[in-house]
This record gives C-alpha cells, sequence and structure tokens, in this order.
C-alpha cells in the first residue's frame, strides 16, 4: 500500500500558480486518508478561489492517479469531515468582494466644486458606451447630486430580505441617498450613520452582473471613503481636479489617501482644463496648466469648460447620452477607454485572484 | 510593496502562513501575531507598540479588509486588529531577523 510520505512528495512536485513555492510547503494540503489504492486529499481553508482550488485539484488527481498503486483519488477544498474542528474560514463574508461585479472604480476629488459627480456620471455613461454593465453608487450622502444630474425622480424598488433594487436610467443602475431624501432636507448624520448607509449601498443593493461599479465619491478624505475603501476592494481610483487646483494640498491627501489603503491611482481628470471657445474653436488655459507633473500621476484625460456640459448635468441628460457626437461627450469615450485600459494594467493588488 | 498572494491560517502548528505575491513565504505563529496586534485596545493610543502577551491565542478567522489589510478574529472575541500588508511583512521580516540570530549564538 502506498505511504502517506510518498504521496506529500507527489505533492511537494505540485507548485501554486504565480510562485515556485509548492502546495505542500505553503500549508494547503491538510489530512491524507489511504484506504487500499483510494486516496482522499483534503485541502486547507485558504485564501485561494475556486478558480485555484479547481486547477490545484486537477493538478494533484493527474499526479496521483499516475502512481501505480492508486486507483482512486479524491480531493476536498477544506472541510475535513468527522470529529476534526472545522477550518477557520479566510476572507469573511462581509468583507469580500461584490458578488457579480467585476470592478469597482472609485472617483474621488481632494475637494468640493471641481466637477467630480459630473465627471463620475459621464464616465459611467461613457463606460457603458463601450459595451460594459455598469452601476453608479453615489456616495456624496451629504451631497447627493446624481439623481438631478441623471434627470431621474424614481425611488428604488423593494426586494425580498430587505435589498433593494437600484434604479435604471440610462442604461445603467443607479443608487443614491438622493432617493431617500426629501430635496430640501440638509443631511447631518454622524459618522457611523453614514457609514452604515454605505455599507447597505454595497452589499443590500442588487446590483445584478456588472462589469463596472463606479463610486462618486464625497469630496475630501473623511469617514466614507475609509469606509468604502475597508469594505470593499477598490480596483482603482481616479482623480477629478481643476489644472491649478492639482498641485494643492487637498489633492496631495487624496492621492495619499488612496495609496494608503493600496488602491491604485489610474490617474488624475482635469476638469474645467481649457476653455474651449465656441466661437473661433481656439483653446484657452484660463485654469492655468501643467501643475499635474508634481503629482507624479498621469493625467487620463482633460474635460474643457464647455456649456454644454453644465447644461446636461443640469437638464437631467449628461452630454454622453445627450450628443454623443459631441467632442466632449468624445472626451468622455477616450477617458473610459483609458480607465479601462490603466485598470487591465494594474493587477488588482489584494489577494491574488487568478483570471 | 508586495502582497499577499496566498493566506492560509495552519491551526494544527498554531500558525498563519502568507505566501506573497514575491513569492515570500511568512509564518506568524499565533502568540506572535496576537502579540503584536496594533488595535487600540491592545496598544493604547499614541507611543510605542508593545508585545503583548496572550496565552494560547486561537485563530478563528481571517478577513480581508479593502484592499490594504488582514483582520484576524480570535476565539477570545478579540477582532479589532487590523494589520496592513506592509505591517504583516515586517513582522515577517523581523521575525526572520530574530530567529537568525538566535540560531547563530
Amino acid at each position: 500500500m502506498i505511504s502517506e510520505q510518498a504521496i506529500r512528495d507527489q505533492l511537494k512536485r505540485i507548485t501554486y500558480p504565480g510562485s515556485s513555492r509548492d502546495i505542500v510547503t505553503l500549508g494547503l494540503v491538510g489530512e491524507i486518508f489511504i484506504k487500499g489504492a483510494d486516496v482522499i486529499i483534503h485541502l486547507r481553508s485558504s485564501s485561494a478561489t475556486q478558480e485555484v482550488l479547481r486547477h490545484i485539484s486537477g493538478r494533484i488527481t493527474s499526479a496521483l492517479s499516475a502512481v501505480p498503486g492508486i486507483k482512486h483519488v479524491a480531493v476536498h477544498g477544506g472541510q475535513p469531515q468527522g470529529t476534526a474542528p472545522q477550518p477557520p474560514p479566510v476572507a469573511a463574508p462581509a468583507q469580500t468582494p461584490l458578488p457579480g461585479v467585476q470592478r469597482v472604480i472609485a472617483v474621488a476629488s481632494g475637494k468640493g466644486g471641481v466637477g467630480k459627480s459630473t465627471v463620475a456620471v459621464n464616465l459611467a455613461l461613457a463606460l457603458k458606451a463601450l459595451g460594459n454593465r455598469v452601476g453608479l453608487l453615489d456616495a456624496d450622502i451629504y451631497g447627493p447630486s446624481i439623481p438631478l444630474m441623471m434627470g431621474t425622480e424614481a425611488t428604488p424598488r423593494a426586494g425580498q430580505d430587505k435589498k433593494i433594487y437600484p434604479v435604471e436610467k440610462y442604461g445603467i443602475s443607479l443608487i443614491s441617498m438622493g432617493f431617500f431624501l426629501d430635496d430640501k432636507s440638509p443631511v447631518i448624520w454622524r459618522g457611523p450613520i453614514v457609514m452604515g448607509i454605505i455599507r447597505q449601498f454595497l452589499r443590500d443593493v442588487l446590483w445584478g452582473e456588472l462589469d463596472y461599479l463606479v463610486v462618486d465619491l464625497p469630496p475630501g478624505t473623511g469617514d466614507a471613503v475609509l469606509t468604502l475603501a475597508q469594505e470593499v476592494p477598490l480596483n482603482g481610483g481616479v482623480i477629478v481636479s481643476t489644472p491649478q487646483d492639482v498641485a494643492l494640498l487637498d489633492v496631495q491627501r487624496g492621492i495619499a489617501m488612496f495609496q494608503q489603503v493600496n488602491v491604485p491611482i489610474l490617474g488624475i481628470i482635469e476638469n474645467m482644463s481649457y476653455y474651449l471657445c465656441p466661437h473661433c474653436g481656439e483653446r484657452e488655459d484660463i485654469f492655468g496648466h501643467g501643475g499635474v507633473e508634481k503629482t507624479g500621476l498621469e493625467v487620463i484625460g482633460e474635460v474643457p469648460i464647455v456649456e454644454e456640459v453644465r447644461v446636461g448635468g443640469d437638464s437631467g441628460k449628461p452630454i454622453v447620452v445627450q450628443q454623443p457626437e459631441h467632442p466632449v461627450s468624445q472626451i468622455f469615450l477616450r477617458l473610459a477607454t483609458r480607465v479601462m485600459e490603466a485598470d487591465k494594467a494594474i493587477r488588482s493588488p489584494h489577494i491574488r485572484q487568478h483570471a | 510593496m508586495p502582497n499577499p498572494m496566498l493566506v492560509t491560517p495552519i491551526l494544527e502548528e498554531n500558525l498563519l502562513r502568507i505566501l506573497w505575491d514575491d513569492d515570500y513565504l511568512s509564518d506568524y505563529p499565533f502568540t506572535y501575531l496576537r502579540g503584536w496586534c496594533p488595535c487600540a485596545v491592545c496598544q493604547g493610543h499614541g507611543g510605542e507598540r508593545n508585545f503583548i502577551r496572550v496565552e494560547n491565542p486561537q485563530l478563528v478567522s481571517v478577513g480581508l479588509v479593502g484592499n490594504y489589510a488582514l483582520n484576524p478574529r480570535w476565539s477570545d472575541g478579540h477582532e479589532t486588529g487590523i494589520y496592513t500588508f506592509e505591517y504583516l511583512r515586517s513582522l515577517s521580516e523581523r521575525l526572520a531577523t530574530q530567529n537568525e540570530n538566535s540560531t547563530e549564538s
């Protein structure tokens, strides 16, 4: 009969994907049961994804099936049977990536008034225009402007188990505090309540299958942003700034914040980047230019000051939807493409998923 | 900054094993990991970090905090430790140095 050690030796030849280390050294191989010519391998609970576990399972089965004396191989990932203690789950459910949502992109600004929400809305719509399934989460609890900008007064429908369906408009899914508030009431809530709401927006909304969830963060670097960074692995952050603000302390803080919570910064979007004269088409850098070099970040898009953008926001029909052929819409489309490219170029830095 | 690629609790040996994406391998004995818990309950506010001796801590689960930290939960209910990847890595390297030094002497 084959010995446990012989089996371990075979398993020591199987490396973990992406590493030179073998699965035995990594501690993935738990108990080994041998009954005649049948072998059962129990893998320990770990952060490995189902996909990786399937791959490893396959390698184990091939390797052991080829050994004389072994007829049947079974691999179990995780729970040993009988009286053995339950292995601890890794990555507790509340802190796993959002099911069904492929990528979460945060749109931040160091300070208010730079047009972050306008950028977030048009970016989301541009991503949709490029064929992605997109959701938009307005996490600006104190100043939720997205329902107005998207021209919707709908109320999210309730689903089962206290879940909420997002509002659909222009082909994307939306959720915003604005849907739940009376227009005129100022939002004066303490931190924990804001954090609770953001958690609900993430976990209790039935987002369905999305390629991108764009999160319009509140301005600055407070509680809400930190909660988001803790609750869900943000795949990328985009910082919106005006040209002359880009070197200011506020933007520096925004950048530092993303770096501290390990969120890759896809780049900076310069909003109100320059003025395009509607008559002669000339470009005026009325807010200055070139400050972004000091940040060391890439400008992935420049959105000029053009009346249609503001009108789009005020009328509830964002420019990307209202005038897809407009040069500024084209800029947002290029921006969305750049976001997709930058995002692909940066692997998600959290416990690596082998896609 | 390297990131964890695989996190595996090994209860039988009372340790947490982490494979990093630069192929570095770390072992954190539970007493060591719990002892260097950075939370305010263990460390107070401000000042240096101190090692807190806990008898036989048992790991119940390990959660992922955003993109940047792990949150171990212990059987005595202690679960306020947020260990950034950077902190975890430096803890591991420090332990490795300690072990090297003790085998040399």
